[in-house]
């Protein structure tokens, strides 16, 4: 979610327009973690938070990355996600357990992040 | 016989008989053998002196007459010019007499009309003067309260504004579905409430609400117009352009447009459907707004035109009830819009908004809800400002989730480019690398290093970049 500073909006677009006014998805296909792929490009026309979507979930996503990256809240992310789901743009399966303690970042890496931390 | 000719008669007689006694005497008197001669001599005679006689007595008797006419005559035509002298004289002091009376009068009238008239203008000053200091109170009444009504709808904008804000925070930090339906609601309520504002604002001339302070793209236009009418979930929006309308002119194109969404909507059939098609011309973009609702006439079309036509601009003609048109008037004014009616094809009215090509911006605008570019497109180099630092990194996060990066999903932190877990300051630290790093070149996503070295360089500039004498402090004392 990208940052506001307080009192000011930065966007003239309000959420509500962008789910027509929904503020439920009425499905609970999608959880924080839910892993989102596209199962299409995006074709003209579309909103540009579902061509987003599209093109950032060409790999498996996260519906809070979704949200993070779009710097929309959660819930309207997912009703986002639950249309281009009912129109089949989308899959959606759930994360199996965390095989990614590879990928973390090096221990010296996270050690000199220390160090700077301490330096601020 | 004529008394004139009666003493020639006379004459005429006694001659006769004096000479025809003389004749008489004179042959009796002569011997006998001159008697018959003598006769006829005497005899012829006689004749001739009678009648030279009677001629004299004639012509003296006439000259007597003609004489006595004369004198007669003389006399009569004395006396009359006499009569006509006396005539003229009383005529003419009867006429001099007249001419002073009516001078008089005419005097008498001029002075009346005079003093008339003098009565007239004091009372007419008098009038004008009282009119004079009730326009200029009802000038200054007027004029105080449009600057009431400018300043308090300036406040109410602020209000709303904030307002505004403060419902999107708390949009995100309720993450619950009903929480968040009544937030929009009250969102949706308030973004109506702020346009009105906005309308008197406007009208009264006050300064317009928001400023943005970087191009905004045609889909956050439209939908920003959408928001602020009450039957947005009606409209259905059409647009592929990716241009950006300039900072300045982006509020004042949103109100217009959302004034005659309104106006489209709340004319139209309440399950109808409102299109707005976005097409480029070479002069600029045209926004073209159709329902499907009452057909204007031709004396309504006229008048909607004159209402939004750049000449009337007096509040003159205004209504209590339809500000809509009077606004989007003085913001076309404003920023040069052209604003038409027609008959819409689908059965309605369409109403045409054509934004000239000083309002447009054709490069790729920055901001988050814009179509993210390919990952390896070239990206304007951040300028050091608060707002464009702010908007690269918005831009940066879709862009980012291109590379290969996004591997790294799933219940992991998400990583910036360079490597560190995403956070916000990121954003400074993405503004920091373009301009130290990159050094103006093309910013492409680099492949994520695994040489820890060149990890720590990079986390360095961070450091550089949150420091007090970095080029964004304000930045990074935010938080």
């Amino acid at each position: 979610m990208t940052r506001r500073r307080p009192g000011r909006d930065d966007a003239p677009d309000r959420l509500y327009t962008l789910t027509g006014g929904r503020s439920r998805s009425g499905s609970d296909a999608f959880d924080l973690v839910t892993l989102v792929v596209s199962e299409c490009e995006p074709a003209p026309g579309m909103q540009s938070e579902h061509v987003t979507i599209l093109r950032m979930c060409t790999r498996p996503t996260a519906v809070v990355e979704i949200a993070a990256s779009l710097g929309l809240p959660v819930s309207i992310v997912r009703i986002m996600l639950s249309d281009l789901l009912d129109t089949g743009r989308i899959s959606a399966r759930h994360p199996r357990t965390a095989r990614v303690a590879d990928r973390l970042p090096d221990p010296d890496i996270l050690e000199q992040v220390l160090v700077g931390l301490r330096n601020l | 016989m004529s008394p004139s000719s009666r003493p020639t008669a006379l004459a005429l007689l006694i001659s006769l008989a004096v000479t025809g006694s003389l004749c008489l005497w004179a042959v009796v008197a002569a011997p006998d053998s001159v008697r018959t001669t003598l006769a006829w001599g005497a005899g012829a005679a006689a004749v001739l002196l009678s009648a030279a006689v009677a001629a004299a007595v004639h012509a003296r008797a006439t000259a007597n007459r003609l004489r006595a006419r004369l004198a007669a005559e003389t006399q009569r035509f004395t006396g009359e010019i006499s009569r006509l002298v006396s005539a003229s004289a009383a005529e003419g002091q009867r006429f001099t007499a007249e001419t002073a009376r009516i001078k008089a009068a005419a005097e008498a009238e001029t002075a009346r009309i005079a003093s008339q008239a003098a009565a007239d203008a004091e009372r007419l000053t008098a009038d004008v003067e009282r009119l004079g200091a009730r326009a200029a109170r009802s000038d200054t009444e007027r004029s105080a309260a449009v600057a009431a009504c400018a300043n308090a709808a300036g406040r109410m904008q602020a209000l709303a504004t904030s307002m505004l804000a403060d419902l999107r925070d708390m949009e995100h930090r309720h993450a619950a579905e009903d929480v968040l339906g009544d937030l929009l609601h009250l969102d949706h309520r308030t973004a109506q409430a702020g346009r009105l504002a906005d309308s008197i604002a406007v009208l009264t001339g006050a300064r317009s609400g928001r400023r943005w302070a970087k191009p905004i793209v045609m889909e956050s236009i439209l939908r920003g117009a959408m928001g602020r009418i009450s039957g947005y979930q009606r409209v259905r929006l059409h647009s592929t352009s990716d241009v950006a309308v300039a900072g300045h002119a982006a509020e004042g194109v949103m109100h217009a447009l959302a004034e005659l969404l309104d106006n489209a909507a709340n004319f139209s059939p309440p399950t109808a459907e409102v299109h707005v098609y976005v097409e480029e011309v070479p002069a600029g973009i045209v926004l073209t707004v159709e329902d499907s609702g009452l057909v204007m006439s031709d004396v309504q079309l006229r008048r909607a035109e004159r209402a939004v036509s750049a000449t009337n601009q007096d509040l003159t003609g205004l209504s209590g009830t339809r500000l809509g048109l009077a606004v989007v008037g003085r913001l076309a004014r404003k920023h040069g819009l052209n604003v038409s009616f027609r008959p819409s094809a689908r059965g309605g009215t369409g109403a045409l908004m054509m934004l000239p090509q000083e309002l447009l911006t054709r490069t790729p605008v920055p901001v988050r809800a814009s179509a993210p570019q390919p990952a390896s497109e070239s990206r304007p180099e951040p300028e050091p400002t608060h707002e464009t630092a702010a908007t690269t990194a918005a831009e940066a996060v879709p862009a980012f989730s291109d590379s290969p990066a996004s591997e790294t999903t799933g219940n992991l932190p998400r990583f910036g480019e360079s490597g560190l877990p995403k956070r916000p300051r990121g954003r400074t630290l993405a503004a920091a690398e373009a301009r130290t790093n990159t050094n103006g070149a093309t910013e492409t996503p680099r492949p994520r290093t695994a040489d820890p070295k060149e990890q720590a360089a990079r986390f360095s500039s961070f450091r550089q970049a949150v420091r007090a004498n970095s080029p964004h402090p304000e930045e990074g004392n935010t938080r």
